[in-house]
């Protein structure tokens, strides 16, 4: 069509009107869907975590704990049937370490085996790590997941096993490795105070995270970590 | 032109990755594994062949000075639905393929081809190019990731053969380059004769 300045103004405000309008119908249209999807994807978490479904379980008690300005929410899993305990399902970010593009958030469960926490398992809830990379966290059976699930939260050093720690990192992601285990550090923390096995101040909490058994500085590393030009280093 | 050569003109002598050199960015950057590259590959697919056809549809209502910013209007709206409606109805699909959707707004080869086919042809002509550029698109990006993830992880398709001493150079962004290259002078050397 030949352009006059009256048709392309004319056709360029119908379109940008049009597409405005239906941009704007479908968000009104699927924004609840997209919140309840999300939530009921967090909540799925909670329970397999645990090892468990929302059918058999329900959840008795969601405690949040804010530090700084994080929040780590402990959620009591317990049976439907008779309201036993099953487990605790820990939703914590990395708060001292960094992934390599941005925090990561996984939700952690931690089930009683007579008188040890285990880790039962961990699942990735946000990351924004480097496909292939740092982002193989969310691999099922990945060596993170594997260097924690079924061991004893209490013996566990929340490091890379170049660092000393119990954490197998990703090929060529230590920057997403230190993350992950520093978040599942975090979880672990939020455990501990939501049993009631620490000071509940936030004092003591920051204290003990500072002295937590691993002998890993868990205070030096606030400034970002050299992560340009050091790609081998992830 | 047939309608069976305007599809495989899109996947060989107007391939898109190795023959057009459109849309590099997500190219190069999805392209760490071969789910990864096929993943966006099918989402690009899907936009393509519906810009492809919204844009033949409207393309006699569009004066031609403003058809450039129309064409992008439509599509960027296009992918934004598609986002929000795979998100909150089909959250499994958008769990795997959602990171590559908002990359699909900028990507060339929509634009180009709404541009250089569709708004020249009719609607059913238009869907079948964007079912050939997509399916080129979609091959290319898997060949390029099934390269890189083998030689960088030791993996096809996350089916792992070897564990450890991969060059993990291929998984970055220079691996990337490198084995665009040569898989584009090999597509090339092949294709022409």
């Amino acid at each position: 069509m030949k352009s006059s300045l009256k048709n392309m103004v004319v056709v360029l405000f119908a379109i940008t009107a049009i597409a405005a309008l239906l941009v704007a119908l479908v968000n009104d249209m699927t924004k609840d869907a997209i919140a309840a999807s999300q939530l009921a994807a967090k909540n799925a978490a909670k329970f397999s975590v645990v090892g468990t479904t929302p059918e058999e379980a329900t959840i008795a008690r969601d405690t949040t704990r804010t530090i700084g300005d994080f929040d780590i929410t402990v959620s009591i899993v317990v049976r439907a049937e008779d309201n036993s305990l099953i487990g605790y399902a820990v939703e914590a970010p990395s708060i001292t370490k960094n992934g390599y593009a941005d925090r990561i958030t996984l939700m952690v469960g931690f089930v009683k085996e007579g008188n040890d926490v285990i880790v039962s398992s961990v699942e990735v809830l946000s990351q924004k790590e480097t496909p292939g990379l740092g982002a193989n966290m969310m691999n099922e059976g990945n060596s993170l997941e594997r260097s924690v699930v079924g061991k004893v939260a209490a013996e566990l050093i929340f490091a890379v096993t170049k660092e000393g720690g119990s954490f197998d990192a990703l090929t060529g992601s230590t920057i997403s490795s230190r993350a992950y285990a520093n978040a599942v550090e975090t979880a672990y923390a939020g455990y501990l105070w939501a049993t009631g096995a620490l000071d509940t101040s936030e004092e003591a909490i920051e204290e003990a995270m500072e002295d937590a058994p691993t002998g890993a500085s868990m205070t030096n590393d606030w400034e970002p970590e050299a992560q340009e030009g050091d790609m081998s280093n992830e | 032109m047939s309608k069976l050569q305007i599809i495989t003109k899109g996947i060989i002598k107007n391939n898109p990755t190795f023959v057009l050199v459109l849309g590099m960015c997500p190219t190069l950057g999805v392209t760490s594994s071969a789910i990864n590259g096929m993943g966006m590959g099918v989402a690009t697919m899907a936009v393509l062949i519906m810009s492809n056809i919204v844009i033949s549809l409207i393309k006699n209502l569009i004066p031609d000075k403003v058809r450039i910013p129309a064409f992008i209007v439509v599509i960027a709206s296009f992918v934004t639905i598609i986002e929000m409606l795979m998100q909150a109805y089909v959250p499994s699909l958008y769990a795997s393929l959602g990171v590559f959707i908002p990359l699909i707004v900028v990507n060339c080869i929509i634009l180009g081809r709404a541009e250089a086919f569709a708004s020249k042809n009719g609607v059913v002509d238009s869907a079948l190019d964007g079912i050939g550029i997509g399916l080129g698109f979609t091959l290319s990006l898997t060949a390029i990731g099934m390269v890189r993830e083998a030689l960088g992880s030791g993996s096809i398709f996350g089916l792992s053969f070897a564990d450890s001493g991969m060059p993990l150079l291929f998984i970055l962004a220079p691996g990337g380059f490198l084995v665009l290259g040569y898989l584009m002078v090999l597509f090339n050397k092949v294709a022409k004769r």
